[in-house]
């Protein structure tokens, strides 16, 4: 899977730098925007949904699956539902819920990209979440190493 | 925190995590989805806040919103108070009032000629 790195600009504090991998379930392409975190049991395309200025990056932190949230719709479909509503990019925290990676892997070529984080680089994220700090995303797609040029090729 | 430790759950949360605030509601209560600055978190009420009303499902009661002309209600068809520009009768948010009734722009609801 086609790596991202995420760089994080929160205001008047140091930005920092994470990696992440990009669902099939969208184009892999670089975004950026406002950070704006959304609950899980949002996006269901409803009246609440909320109408937010278009141009953001969203965070949704998934809970565990045995939480029984009973969610309105699948993570593909809140993912075209949050583009549609203005998002640039869904960022999807799966550290409590792996199979998030599994839902989202059918490719469906939703125009904004989707990109999957866990871990310590989803624990900084929601650092600043958490802080309701104000922040700027830039997503980037993350180039494999180049080859080194080697002379010999041995067959 | 351990996410299901209600430690930091607030009063009518079931269940609720750090990042995300209430996941349930304690029964009878309203789930409500709260954004304060870029968080947007879920809280549980014991009434809807004006401008919503109340719906209860097996899994969860929700709160929805009053239809666009209206400003509150008590359920998607019965408004009790409608938005600028609207006359309330019967339920309903009206531009004009129905023939034989007359707008009383001191509380915006159609009513009756009074000869």
């Amino acid at each position: 899977a086609q790596k991202a790195i995420i760089r994080v600009i929160p205001l008047k504090v140091e930005p920092i730098t994470l990696e992440g991998v990009f669902a099939n379930v969208a184009e892999v392409t670089p975004a950026e925007g406002k950070l704006l975190q959304f609950h899980p049991l949002s996006l269901c395309n409803t009246s609440e949904d909320e109408h937010t200025e278009s141009g953001f990056i969203t965070i949704v932190k998934l809970e565990r699956p045995d939480r029984d949230l009973h969610p309105c719709l699948s993570l593909a479909n809140k993912a075209k539902l949050a583009g549609e509503r203005g998002a640039r990019a869904i960022l999807f925290d799966i550290t409590d819920d792996k199979t998030a990676a599994d839902q989202l892997r059918k490719p469906r070529g939703l125009s904004q990209p989707v990109v999957l984080i866990w871990g310590h680089d989803a624990e900084l994220l929601m650092g600043v979440v958490n802080k309701n700090r104000e922040a700027h995303v830039k997503i980037e797609v993350k180039e494999p190493p180049a080859w080194p040029d080697y002379d010999v090729w041995i067959l | 925190m351990h996410p299901n430790v209600s430690q930091g759950c607030q009063g009518g949360c079931a269940t609720c995590s750090d990042y995300n605030g209430c996941l349930s509601c304690k029964p009878r209560l309203f789930f409500v989805l709260e954004r304060i600055g870029m968080k947007q978190i879920g809280v549980c009420l014991s009434s809807c806040p004006s401008g919503y009303y109340g719906t209860r499902y097996p899994d969860i009661n929700k709160c929805t919103k009053c239809k666009a002309d209206c400003e509150t209600c008590f359920t998607r068809n019965f408004c009790t108070k409608c938005k600028s520009g609207f006359y309330l009768y019967s339920g309903k948010c009206l531009e004009n009032c129905p023939e034989g009734l007359e707008t009383n722009n001191h509380t915006m609801e159609c009513t009756s000629i009074v000869h």
